[in-house]
């Protein structure tokens, strides 16, 4: 018996639980290692691809990998508890089970990108897919070809900010990158930014000169970013989201993340703000 | 291409040399007009002449429900085993629609990433064509493109004549077949060729052919239309139109544990017409309302499908029309949004 979905893209291969991080509340991050050291070997995804995560006896869920390709040897999952299959991975420990299938999905435009400064902008677990891009871009390997590295991201509270070693850490030390929180409503002991992330963008205007944007965050976030993206002077080519589409194959088959005659799970999850107002609004 | 004549009289016999090393599954009368596809066990089970089958063999490639792999739990170790391989099927007298609509499911379950399970079936399976000398009041294939004698897509054709069916192959895996087919066979006879050449066209004639004209231009521009909402308020959501469709292919993924270590992974036929379809964890849904879904249903069988893959995703075959509760009518929409395009 093999576990190598090489030619078999509905066998989940196996891998194990090594490391769980409680980010927020309803957040965790999963450190996950393939079992079999070749099919670890062989999983390249690029910054912005999906994966299918299985907990065997309770489904399948799409959800993107957070932790960035330049980090090799294990994959990271940030996922917040919402429907069933969440609710029991947030009960797993580490030593657990579980089937991957992937990667999926286009990616982030990388390449494209070089030469530009980024602007991040997320919302909630909407960081977590940025955070593959965020921090491949911040690679030593890499960071000489992006120019300033701008990073937007809010959530409800201050519990709620998920990766706040990364915010307040690891972001704001790296050269040319800075680093905005905000939180939702004013809470006693936040001395940051008070106020939604689109607000917030507004009160920042970055210009868009040699600038890239890339947003990820709840679908009613993302519409007044990408709004106010394009008040700010952006072009909808200067614009890439990654979008949230009930993916359940992951490989075009199952019929149920189609917008138009897009499947995201094969055409997306990353698209630019161009590609979208192409499409029926329909996510 | 050769054809050859294949006698009433002959086919027990054929069918029992098929059954020898492959599932027969043919169509089988069900109840007065009601035929559908079923695994045979006596030749004479098989019907020889049907209009069309209430439902079509689609679930023979691409089952209603169907394991994708084991897992199994002991000692700390988890296993999983791919499901049971599929058997040597010869699919018997499959309506050029439903031919037609096979075609339009290969490049959905092929492609990029070929799905195995679906390949498993059609690469184990012998397809069967058998061309329509009557066509139904609800047929309109012709609209597509092809019409009651295609044979794209076909292994073998039958062509109903008197007697007995000319038999003729399509493919090499075809003509290996009516190679060992050989003894039951007989030659030819010109006034056999005659006579299935003016049944087909008086078939062919009898088949409403809908005018397509600025139908896929006029949904390329108005998904936001009226139209939509106006034709949602009888739709009930039931989700046969999908259930029936030879193309529809939309499918939810499920885990079953039969015990705590051991379960399977199971994928059951899915429809865009039911309202959590597209329901996300967390509550979002990008086609709340009736009329965004029935809209889906229509611009994949019209437009979608056609983008994708350059083939129309409906057949003509009319099961959707015969089904549906409220006599929502795809032929009628053709015309309503032919009407509006050319008004425009």
């Amino acid at each position: 018996m093999s576990n190598c979905h090489c030619g078999a893209p509905l066998l989940p291969a196996l891998a194990t639980i090594k490391e769980i991080v409680e980010e927020t509340p309803d957040v965790k991050t999963f450190r996950m290692v393939f079992n079999d050291p070749a099919v670890q070997e062989s999983f390249r995804q690029k910054p912005g691809q999906v994966a299918q995560i299985s907990v065997f006896g309770v489904g399948e869920a799409t959800i993107s990998i957070t932790s960035s390709p330049t980090k090799r040897g294990f994959l990271e999952f940030s996922i917040k508890k919402v429907g069933r299959l969440t609710g029991v991975l947030h009960e797993l420990e580490p030593g657990c089970q579980v089937g991957i299938r992937g990667p999926y999905g286009n990616h982030f435009p990388y390449e494209q990108m070089r030469g530009k400064d980024l602007l991040f902008i997320g919302g909630g677990i909407g960081l977590a897919p940025l955070r593959s891009l965020i921090d491949y871009v911040l690679a030593p390997e890499n960071r000489s070809q992006y120019g300033r590295v701008d990073i937007i991201y809010g959530a409800r509270s201050a519990a709620d900010l998920c990766f706040k070693h990364d915010l307040f850490h690891n972001w704001p030390q790296q050269p040319d990158t800075r680093v905005f929180t905000t939180i939702d409503r004013a809470q006693e002991d936040w001395t940051g930014h008070v106020g939604f992330v689109p607000a917030y963008l507004e009160e920042l205007a970055p210009s868009p000169a040699n600038k890239v944007a890339v947003t990820c965050g709840p679908p009613v976030m993302i519409k007044f970013v990408l709004a106010g993206l394009l008040k700010l002077g952006f072009t909808p080519e200067q614009v890439v989201t990654t979008l949230e589409m009930k993916m359940k194959c992951g490989i075009g088959k199952c019929g149920r993340c189609n917008i138009g005659s897009k499947f995201v799970c094969l055409d997306g999850p990353v698209f630019t703000l161009a590609q979208l107002q192409e499409l029926p609004p329909e996510f | 291409m050769n054809k050859y004549f294949l006698a009433k009289e002959k086919l027990p016999r054929l069918f029992e040399l098929i059954m020898a090393d492959s599932c027969l599954v043919a169509p089988r009368q069900i109840s007065g007009h009601r035929y559908l596809f079923a695994p045979v066990l006596q030749a004479e089970e098989v019907a020889l002449d049907y209009t069309n089958s209430h439902l079509p063999p689609k679930n023979y490639l691409f089952p209603q429900t169907q394991a994708m792999f084991l897992f199994q739990q002991g000692e700390g170790e988890l296993r999983i085993s791919p499901a049971g391989a599929a058997s040597r099927t010869v699919l018997w007298g499959i309506r050029p629609c439903d031919l037609q609509a096979i075609n339009a499911l290969d490049p959905v379950f092929f492609g990029d990433y070929p799905d195995p399970l679906y390949r498993q079936k059609r690469e184990n399976t012998l397809l069967v064509g058998q061309a329509c000398d009557r066509p139904a009041a609800q047929c309109f294939c012709s609209t597509f493109g092809y019409g009651p004698d295609s044979s794209a897509g076909a292994d073998i054709m039958l062509y109903p004549c008197t007697g007995g069916f000319l038999i003729a192959a399509f493919s090499p895996r075809g003509e290996e077949a009516l190679a060992s087919w050989q003894p039951l066979l007989l030659p030819v006879r010109p006034e056999q060729e005659q006579e299935v050449g003016q049944t087909l066209a008086v078939a062919s004639q009898a088949v409403k052919k809908l005018d397509l004209n600025g139908v896929k231009e006029w949904l390329d521009k108005n998904f936001q239309s009226p139209y939509w909402t106006e034709l949602a308020r009888r739709c009930l959501g039931c989700g046969i139109c999908t259930y029936s469709c030879p193309t529809c292919h939309c499918f939810d993924i499920f885990d079953y544990s039969r015990k705590q270590e051991e379960g399977v992974r199971y994928r059951g036929w899915d429809s865009c017409m039911f309202a959590d379809f597209t329901l996300m964890a967390g509550g979002h849904n990008p086609r709340p309302d009736r009329a965004a879904r029935l809209r889906n249903r229509f611009m994949h069988k019209l437009k979608y499908h056609l983008d994708r893959y350059n083939l129309a995703g409906c057949t003509g075959c009319g099961r959707c029309v015969r089904l549906c509760p409220v006599n929502i009518d795809i032929r009628e929409i053709i015309s309503d949004l032919k009407e509006v395009a050319t008004r425009e």
